[in-house]
Formats: structure tokens, C-alpha cells, sequence
């Protein structure tokens, strides 16, 4: 009980509510579109988090799961007029199964060709929707408007979508902390510290990796669903764009990877840096390179990321900050 | 070195405050004004003979690839259309039948070739930025994304540079394209064929697997066979293939009249380099996607020569416009403006804006309704070709005036090579040739 008390979770919690529930104060569209771009990233990093932070495995493809997620939920909308709940659901169940089965051929590779194996595991997904006609092949799938109807048109729509992606933003959270404060969660960071004495101390690495490479992947899947619905559409370069892991794999380190609230801080930090230079007049034209600066120098001068520096600055933070 | 660590940090949290300030503002965002009504000009004392001209600016919103894989053509559209609008406020706007003049400004931001932030940006332009308009980004992809939006927020939208025809049986109303879809994009080639040679029968067809073009060439395939012709290879391959000799071993098998297909700029001038070195006898025809428009397919060669190629516009292509500027007129203005050539996709964005501003010419005013009357009523002729939009329920906005022109890399009689249009027979200015070795 006394582990949900703790002010790291409340913390977490706190300022990932406070992100959220901007937009629903001031019922503005656009700060919500802004807003939801950071709750899906607070999601994926998160989610990423607890295989890269925890367990210490990089995975690069890790888009992959938003998109086969978001492939499953737009074909059952589109083909069966699925109610996008059920297609969430289908799309986060699909990626979990594609994490195990993955898991149990490639965990067994440590270090940078497991990193590599998952950048090739997402090429041959990408590669296999192209030419998969149940999925639209190089087309892919287009929503018609009318699937917004029954949701009571749009404009409630997006709201819709936009709430519960607040919602799995608040779950990855506890999810997260969850998983540091459990048995489970040691065995993980007992793995990442070292996977030999983690195994000779009674963890089975394999499973432990796997059930974290599964954890990791359900929501991705599941957000990838709310994305794509939104969007209206869905084709294989989108949905499998191997440049949206790296942005994530970059917040997850740049709020400080193996923290709960790292991941959380990184994904609204990185953003809506992003989003401020993409519409800034000034910078708008040469937004990339001045993110590319910044970020830059963050990682030179703060590795551990914003928790991971602030713990190690301020030892009596780490009561605080989980 | 701990003072370093803490001015870095208080730097870094300066920098985010600063960062979070100059977000979007929580200024309440007025509702858009549709229509402005000059009744709200001061009933002056002196009653003025005529209602005294009220200036109205009106905020086209878009989003333009300034960086990621559709830069190029994205900025020569963008460039296109800010031609458009320097022109039309240059000679006094437009004038409404109430006597406001309204005048255009753009406003737009980078979307980075992706579809990520779309829908974001496009949000941001119809709400905090008031557009009026909007015009889609360039690619279907990204189009199709912003439609979404455009419709949610009532804002009529021209699209172009999206050639897909998937975006308008989505049960959009506001949305109209200014491109031929690309269900036509090679069906003229087919036409070409059949008018130089009613013997050619066979058709071999090479494309690139990705969205656009396997939409042309299934419509193409389809359009094909129902005209009798036998496709004897249909043959896609992935977006970065450079060797295409397995591929060419299969047309040299099949032994085909004439070779379709194609995709992007790279895959396509590798495989027609690549066509020609295998020397294939049997080959009469070959039309391939989006390369051979583009100047620089000259550099081929011998290569390039007798490839036929679909374009949305070409300059020698001699429409009579009934509404904008000649095409002489489009293309030495546009040299004028960027130093370079228009290619189609400059032609593109600029005749957006002619549509639009025809649009509001007729409508004479800004109201939404009567600006979707004028453009589906719309049937106008421009340097660009014709416009005229499908009002059916199942297909609203869909291009039906414009058709593609076909051009032809031909020798002149100095054995330079050069663009020639070769379909249709209306606007052609050569004739094609026929077989191409």
C-alpha cells in the first residue's frame, strides 16, 4: 500500500494531468492538437521506457508496434465498421502478440544486434504491408468521413480521441511505476545492470525481457489506433517510419531514462520545442538544425537526462522523483 | 564545474519558460467572419455617394515540405501559389459585390513531409490563425490528413499536388482538387497508343510500389483491358530499386508492344536508362510517370529519347484561358520571379489560387454556401487547362475539366533533344513517333 503513497507517482501523475487538461479547460482545437501530439509521445516514451530505461534494451524499430497497431484498428473500422474502442483494443492485443513472438526469437541477442534486429524487424513489416492487399498495399486505408457520425461527427470525435489518449497517457504512468516498484521491475533493472548475475541470482532473463518487450508495445499499439483514426488514413511510409522511434528514444533520454517522470518531461520538452519552432517565423525555416543544436548539447551536457541529472545534483530528490 | 552545471540548467529552464510564453497564445480566437457585411461601416453624416471601399485581407492557410522528401516539388508549388497572390494584390485585390476589396495573404509552416503534425498545423490555421482558406499540402498522403480538418472547421480547401483519387470518395464537401487524378494519369498514353498503332495489342507494366503510382497503373491496367490490350507483365517494384535488369529480363520474355509504368523520379530515369541499354526489339511505346516531364530526364541521352510522359502542365501546351494569364504570361512572370523554369508543380499552386479567386469573383462575397455554388458550378478554362469539379455525393471535388498532356523526348533537326507535346492531338505540337526504334 505504502508504494502508492509515494510522491513519485503523484508527481508523475501530477504534472502529466496538468499537460492533459489544458486544452479540455480552455476548449480550444488547437491547443489540443498540440497537446495531443504531446500525450502520444508521454505514451510511447513511456512505454519504450520500460524496455530501454528498465531492462537497458534499445530498440530502434519500436515504431513498428504503432503501426501494425494502427494497420489492425483502421482495417476492422474500415472492413467490419469496428467501433474505434474495439479497434484500440484489437490494435494494442495484435501488438502484444507481435512483441512475443518477436521476443522469443530475438531477446536472446543482447546489445547492438538486438538494436539492429529490431530495425530490420520494422523494415520487413513496412515491406510486408506494402504488399499486402487486405491492408491496401502501397495505398493503404482511407476512413470516409461519415465514420466520425456515430461518434456525434468530428469535431466531438477528435475531443474523443483526444480524451482517451489523456487517459493512456494517466495509465502509462501508473504502468510504468508500477513496474519499477515491483518484483518484476527489479528482476529488470537486475538484468540491465548485468544480465549474467541477474541469471545466476535466479531471474530468467528471457521471460523477464520478453514480458517487457510486451509491456512496452501494447500501448504503442493502442495510441497508434487513436493516431490513425484521427488522421483519417494510413499508408506504410507513415505507419512505419523509423524516424518517429528515434525522436521517442531521444525523450525517453532526454527526461532521463529508468525514471517515471524522465520520459513524461522529455516527450513535452521535445515537443513542444518541436512544435514551437515548426510555427516560430523566425526559426521555422531552419527548425531541425536548431533542435539538433539543442539536443546536442543536452546530451553532452546532461547525459543523464532532466530526472537523472536533477537525482544526481539533489540526492534528497530521489525520495521524490521516481 | 558544479557553476556551469547550474547556469546550464537555470538556462534550461529559462529557455522552456520562455519557450511555453511564446506558445499559443490563450487569447480567445474570435470566430472566423465569413461574411463581412458593410453594415457595420459608420452611417456617416454626409451620406457618401458610394459605399466607400471596405479592405478586407484574406488568410490563405497551407503547409509546405520546406524540408524531408517533397521539398522540391512542394516549393516550386508554394512558389506557384505566392506568385499568384503577389499578382492578384498587386492589382488591387478582388473586388465583392458589395464593394469590399479583398486582398490575400499567405500563412504557412513547415510539415516536414510526414503527417505527423498535419493535422496539428492545419488545426492551428483554421482556428488561432483565422484562415479563410485553405490549400492542402503537397502529396496525397498529407492531403488527405488536412481534409480531414478542412472539413471539420468549414473551411473550403483546394487541393494540389494531390493527385490521389481515394481523398475525394471520403464524403469530403469542401474539398476540391485542382490536379487530374491520378485514375487518368496514363489512360491517355493507352489512347496515344492505340491512335498511333491499332495493331500494338500487349502492354507490359513496371511500376513502383507505393501509392501513388500503383493507384495510376491499376486504373491504367483496368482502362487497358477494357480496351482489348493483353497486359502481359504487371510487375511492381520497391521504392528504391536502381537495378532493374531481373525486372527488364522478365518485359524482354513477355515480349510487349509497348512498356507502362514507372514511379518516381530515380527508379523512373534508372529504368528507362536501363530499358534502353537492354535494347528490347519488340518494344514500340514506353510512357513512364512523373521523370520524363522534368528538364533534366535530357540528361539520358539517347536514352530519354521517344519516352513518353504524362504532365499536368507543360508550357507548349496552348490553352485559350477564358480566366488568369496565357501560359507565356505564367511562365515569363514566374522567371521572372524565382529564376527558373515552372514545372507543373508551380503551375499547380498558382492555378489554386486562380480557382479560388474565380470562386470568390463569382460568389462575390466570402460565405462559405455561395462560395461552394461558384465552385461547383465552376467551369473554366485557364493556362492550365480546363477546370470543373464532380458534384455527385460519391466523388465531390474530384477533377473532371483538366486532362493530362503527354509529352515526348524528341531530336530536334540540330539532334538536341527536346519536349514535345504528342497528346492529345488538340494541343499536340508534334507528331509522335512511331516505333520508337
Amino acid at each position: 500500500m505504502k508504494k502508492w503513497l509515494n510522491p513519485g507517482l503523484w508527481i508523475t501523475l501530477l504534472i502529466t494531468v496538468a499537460i492533459g487538461i489544458w486544452p479540455i479547460i480552455t476548449q480550444e482545437a488547437a491547443k489540443r492538437e498540440v497537446i495531443f501530439t504531446v500525450l502520444m509521445a508521454i505514451v510511447f516514451a513511456s512505454s519504450l521506457n520500460i524496455l530501454l530505461g528498465y531492462t537497458g534494451y534499445v530498440s530502434f524499430g519500436h515504431v513498428v508496434f504503432f503501426g501494425l497497431g494502427g494497420y489492425v484498428g483502421m482495417y476492422l473500422i474500415k472492413e467490419y465498421e469496428a467501433s474505434i474502442w474495439l479497434a484500440a483494443l484489437a490494435g494494442g492485443i495484435a501488438a502484444g502478440l507481435l512483441a512475443f513472438l518477436l521476443g522469443k526469437a530475438i531477446l536472446k541477442l543482447r546489445g547492438a544486434y538486438f538494436a539492429l534486429v529490431t530495425i530490420g524487424v520494422n523494415e520487413a513489416m513496412r515491406a510486408f504491408v506494402n504488399n499486402f492487399q487486405p491492408f491496401g498495399g502501397p495505398i493503404g486505408l482511407e476512413l470516409n468521413f461519415k465514420v466520425y457520425k456515430p461518434y456525434g461527427g468530428p469535431a466531438d470525435a477528435l475531443w474523443m480521441v483526444y480524451y482517451a489518449t489523456f487517459a493512456l497517457a494517466i495509465l502509462v504512468a501508473v504502468l510504468s511505476y508500477a513496474v519499477k516498484q515491483s518484483k518484476f521491475g527489479l528482476s529488470l533493472m537486475a538484468i540491465r545492470e548485468d544480465e549474467d548475475a541477474a541469471e545466476v541470482m535466479g531471474v530468467v532473463p528471457h521471460n523477464a525481457k520478453t514480458w517487457a518487450f510486451i509491456l512496452s508495445a501494447i500501448l504503442p499499439g493502442v495510441v497508434g489506433v487513436l493516431f490513425f483514426f484521427k488522421n483519417g488514413n494510413i499508408e506504410p511510409a507513415g505507419a512505419f517510419r523509423l524516424h518517429y522511434s528515434i525522436e521517442n528514444l531521444v525523450m525517453v533520454m532526454l527526461g532521463g531514462q529508468g525514471t517515471v517522470l524522465g520520459p513524461v518531461l522529455g516527450a513535452f520538452g521535445y515537443q513542444r520545442l518541436r512544435g514551437f519552432l515548426v510555427t516560430n517565423p523566425i526559426f521555422k525555416n531552419i527548425q531541425l538544425s536548431i533542435a539538433g543544436g539543442l539536443l546536442l548539447l543536452i546530451v553532452l551536457f546532461i547525459p543523464a537526462g532532466a530526472v537523472g541529472w536533477l537525482r544526481n545534483r539533489f540526492p534528497r530528490l530521489r525520495r521524490v522523483l521516481s | 564545474m558544479k557553476r556551469t552545471f547550474i547556469a546550464l540548467f537555470s538556462l534550461l529552464i529559462l529557455a522552456s519558460l520562455v519557450l511555453t510564453a511564446c506558445g499559443p497564445k490563450t487569447t480567445p480566437t474570435p470566430e472566423p467572419v465569413a461574411t463581412e457585411a458593410p453594415s457595420e461601416e459608420p452611417v456617416a453624416t454626409e451620406a457618401p455617394a458610394e459605399p466607400a471601399a471596405v479592405e478586407k485581407t484574406v488568410v490563405v492557410g497551407f503547409t509546405a515540405s520546406l524540408t524531408g522528401k517533397y521539398e522540391v516539388s512542394s516549393t516550386r508549388q508554394t512558389n506557384g501559389l505566392k506568385l499568384w497572390m503577389d499578382q492578384v494584390n498587386a492589382a488591387g485585390g478582388v473586388k465583392l459585390a458589395d464593394g469590399t476589396v479583398i486582398t490575400f495573404e499567405s500563412k504557412f509552416y513547415d510539415d516536414e513531409s510526414s503527417t505527423d503534425r498535419v493535422q496539428e498545423l492545419y488545426t492551428k490555421l483554421a482556428t488561432e490563425d483565422n484562415a479563410d482558406f485553405l490549400i492542402s499540402p503537397y502529396s496525397s498522403g498529407l492531403t488527405a490528413a488536412a481534409a480531414v480538418i478542412a472539413e471539420q472547421y468549414g473551411k473550403v480547401m483546394i487541393t494540389t499536388g494531390a493527385a490521389s483519387d481515394s481523398v475525394y470518395k471520403q464524403g469530403y464537401t469542401l474539398v476540391y482538387q485542382a490536379y487530374t487524378p491520378s485514375s487518368r494519369y496514363l489512360t491517355g498514353a493507352v489512347d496515344a497508343l492505340a491512335n498511333a498503332d491499332p495493331d500494338a495489342k500487349k502492354i507490359a507494366i513496371v511500376y513502383e510500389n507505393a501509392k501513388f503510382s500503383t493507384g495510376v497503373v491499376e486504373a491504367m491496367k483496368a482502362y487497358a483491358e477494357s480496351k482489348g490490350y493483353e497486359i502481359v507483365l504487371f510487375e511492381g517494384y520497391d521504392k528504391d530499386t536502381t537495378d532493374f535488369n531481373p525486372i527488364i529480363n522478365k518485359v524482354a520474355n513477355a515480349q510487349p508492344d509497348a512498356v507502362m509504368g514507372g514511379g518516381h523520379f530515380q527508379d523512373g530515369s534508372a529504368f528507362a536508362k536501363q530499358l534502353y541499354e537492354k535494347n528490347i526489339e519488340s518494344i514500340k511505346f514506353v510512357a513512364l510517370l512523373v521523370a520524363p516531364p522534368e528538364p533534366t530526364f535530357a540528361e539520358l541521352g539517347d536514352a530519354a529519347v521517344g519516352v513518353v510522359g504524362p504532365s499536368q502542365w507543360e508550357p507548349l501546351a496552348a490553352y485559350t484561358p477564358d480566366f488568369g494569364p496565357t501560359s507565356v504570361e505564367f511562365e515569363d512572370a514566374y522567371k521572372a520571379a524565382y529564376g527558373e523554369e515552372p514545372s507543373y508543380h508551380s503551375a499547380g499552386g498558382y492555378v489554386a489560387g486562380l480557382i479560388l479567386q474565380k470562386a470568390i469573383e463569382t460568389a462575390g462575397s466570402l460565405d462559405t454556401d455561395a462560395l461552394i455554388a461558384a465552385l461547383d458550378a465552376m467551369d473554366m478554362t485557364t493556362f492550365y487547362g480546363d477546370i470543373q469539379f464532380d458534384t455527385s455525393e460519391e466523388l465531390h471535388g474530384l477533377q473532371i475539366g483538366h486532362s493530362m498532356v503527354y509529352i515526348q523526348w524528341q531530336k530536334d533537326a540540330d539532334g538536341n533533344l527536346v519536349k514535345q507535346v504528342i497528346w492529345p492531338l488538340g494541343g499536340a505540337t508534334a507528331e509522335l513517333i512511331y516505333p520508337i526504334r
